[in-house]
């Protein structure tokens, strides 16, 4: 078993599952995390990646099979998805992607699911399908204001690691979610984004 | 060449001397200190600020082993922080710069942080953790400017800790009283984690914790428990996310032992190196301003008079960084 990425938490090794290429994800202890929570967040994580990952899948969007699930090792067997990471992307082909990730998140949102953790380092381009990964952060939810906690997310992503082409993927990607969630949908979740960048950054000291 | 520094931002009125080559002359500060269980009144501190800004910046200057006519340079702290401080700092600032017509630069308080913090970790491409009174977030610098990779969705961590500390009764700053209450227990009690991608959101956790002060010690060692652990997880997936191959902390809470620990823990799992500022130089310091002021003088004059500032919210990456 090859470990092939350190990601934001787990571990990542290639391994076979029935003789298919497949991924081995673990979220490993953390030794400076207080025991009881690492335990609490590792073991829910686990189940909600699990869970959600089929659920998405179940109103057509793309995530991997998941073969196996152990929440004693918090490890998951998925399906080895083939491709480049959407941060590793060209900016055109970035900006396209972006369309897509647009009609994604607003299916997840309108079937009542926040992803969580929208960076473009949870999403693989394979052979023209785009396929959405790491639900660990993922919950069940209709609220406009956590579905605005997702875009927000994505913007800050697009406006710093992508700022040369910032204008172009966001409203790439606001075109994509509109059209899955409507356009009242889109104003209200968009209001509410700028609602909570007025408290973050942009607010006074003290 | 050499800038004096003057900041006024929040709680401390500062003066420093600091040269081209990065030697600090000398860096003096005042805090005001609010009544215990009490927030800081701006007015109250600006008045601190006016009546302690002389003695302050006649013992950074003899420190120094200068005078007034020495200095090359002069920066201020323009913003983000509150407006009464604010102008304390500027009014001293302007009246020095056109009395003995020296230019005058104005700074971004945080990016003051920054620059400091480089200056003397020797962190070269670092992504930069600022945990300060008004300020959490995550940064790394590209295009000209910091960008944003995470921060807080509500208050910042300072002010997790200080409005717990005062609300068990410490003077704010809080965050050395909660340390040193948390090192005495080690029973935890379960409360919110909340982390979102790369940003995390303390407002939940602040209530949770005073629903339990009654058990003061226990109380101090969860919120931090819980609070660090959101910071660290948070810095991890932006250090994932960047590739950064440093982390440097700044910021006042960045003296906190605990919160060292955690970090330098996820720096060994993300084989990246591990830089802190100096404790001393953690604060609100007056060598934070000088030494940007002097980066600044690199790359452009003085401001004149006329366009020297304060600004109570100033977006740190709003600013155009060309040294
Ligand atoms: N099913 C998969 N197929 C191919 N690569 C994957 C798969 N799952 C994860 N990866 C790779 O591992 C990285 C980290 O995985 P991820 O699930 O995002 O973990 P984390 O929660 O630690 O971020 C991804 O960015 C991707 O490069
Ligand atoms: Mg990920």
């Amino acid at each position: 078993m090859k470990l092939i990425k350190k990601g934001a938490e787990g571990d990542l090794y290639l391994t076979t599952w029935n003789k298919q290429k497949s991924i081995l994800k673990v979220r490993k202890k953390k030794a400076y995390r207080n025991p009881l929570l690492d335990e609490k967040i590792r073991r829910q994580r686990t189940i909600k990646e699990a869970q959600i990952i089929v659920e998405a899948k179940s109103f057509g969007v793309d995530t991997p099979l998941i073969y196996l699930v152990d929440i004693k090792s918090c490890s998951i067997v998925m399906q080895h998805i083939e491709g480049t990471l959407v941060r590793d992307l060209s900016d055109s082909k970035l900006v396209r992607c972006c369309n897509k990730i647009g009609y994604i998140v607003g299916t997840l949102h309108k079937n009542g699911i926040m992803h969580g953790d929208l960076t473009t380092s949870n999403f693989i381009l394979s052979k023209n399908k785009l396929v959405t990964i790491d639900f660990g952060l993922a919950n069940k939810t209709s609220k406009p204001e956590d579905h605005a906690i997702d875009l927000r997310l994505l913007k800050e992503i697009l406006g710093s690691a992508h700022v040369y082409i910032m204008k172009k993927t966001w409203a790439s990607f606001l075109s994509g979610y509109k059209a899955i969630v409507g356009p009242t949908r889109l104003a209200q979740v968009t209001n509410l984004v700028s609602v909570i960048e007025s408290r973050g950054r942009y607010a006074t000291v003290v | 060449m050499l800038c004096l520094g003057i900041e006024s931002t929040a709680h401390t009125f500062a003066c420093a001397v600091v040269e081209k080559n990065g030697k600090i002359h000398s860096d003096v500060r005042k805090i005001y200190r609010p009544p215990e269980g009490e927030g800081i009144h701006p007015r109250e501190a600006s008045r601190h600020h006016i009546e302690s800004s002389t003695k302050v910046l006649v013992d950074s200057l003899q420190q120094a082993r200068i005078k007034i006519k020495d200095l090359d340079i002069i920066a201020y702290a323009a913003g983000p922080g509150l407006g009464p401080c604010l102008r304390v700092g500027a009014v001293v600032a302007r009246s020095l710069a056109s009395y003995y017509k020296i230019p005058l630069y104005p700074v971004h308080h945080a990016i003051g942080h920054i620059d400091l913090g480089k200056l003397l970790t020797g962190a070269k491409d670092p992504l930069v953790l600022l945990v300060s009174g008004g300020h959490t977030m995550l940064l790394a610098f590209m295009k000209e400017k910091w960008r944003v990779f995470g921060e807080t969705l509500d208050i910042t961590l300072g002010q997790l800790l200080d409005q717990f500390g005062r609300s068990i009764g410490f003077a704010s700053p809080c965050g050395k009283n909660i340390e040193e209450l948390a090192a005495k227990t080690s029973t935890y009690i379960q409360l919110p984690y909340v982390v979102k991608g790369n940003d995390v959101s303390f407002s939940g956790l602040l209530s949770a914790t005073k629903s339990i002060s009654s058990q003061k010690e226990k109380a101090c060692f969860s919120l931090q428990e819980t609070a660090f652990a959101m910071i660290s997880e948070a810095t991890e997936r932006a250090l994932s996310f960047t590739k950064k191959k440093e982390l440097m902390v700044v910021g006042g809470v960045a003296a906190n032992k605990r919160l060292s620990n955690m970090l330098k823990s996820i720096c060994k799992r993300q084989n990246c190196k591990f830089y802190v500022v100096p404790q001393q130089f953690a604060g609100d310091c007056g060598a934070q301003i000088a030494w940007t002021g002097l980066l600044e003088a690199t790359a452009k004059k003085g401001s004149a008079l006329e366009n020297t500032f304060v600004r109570q919210s100033w977006r740190l990456d709003s600013v155009n960084i060309n040294y």
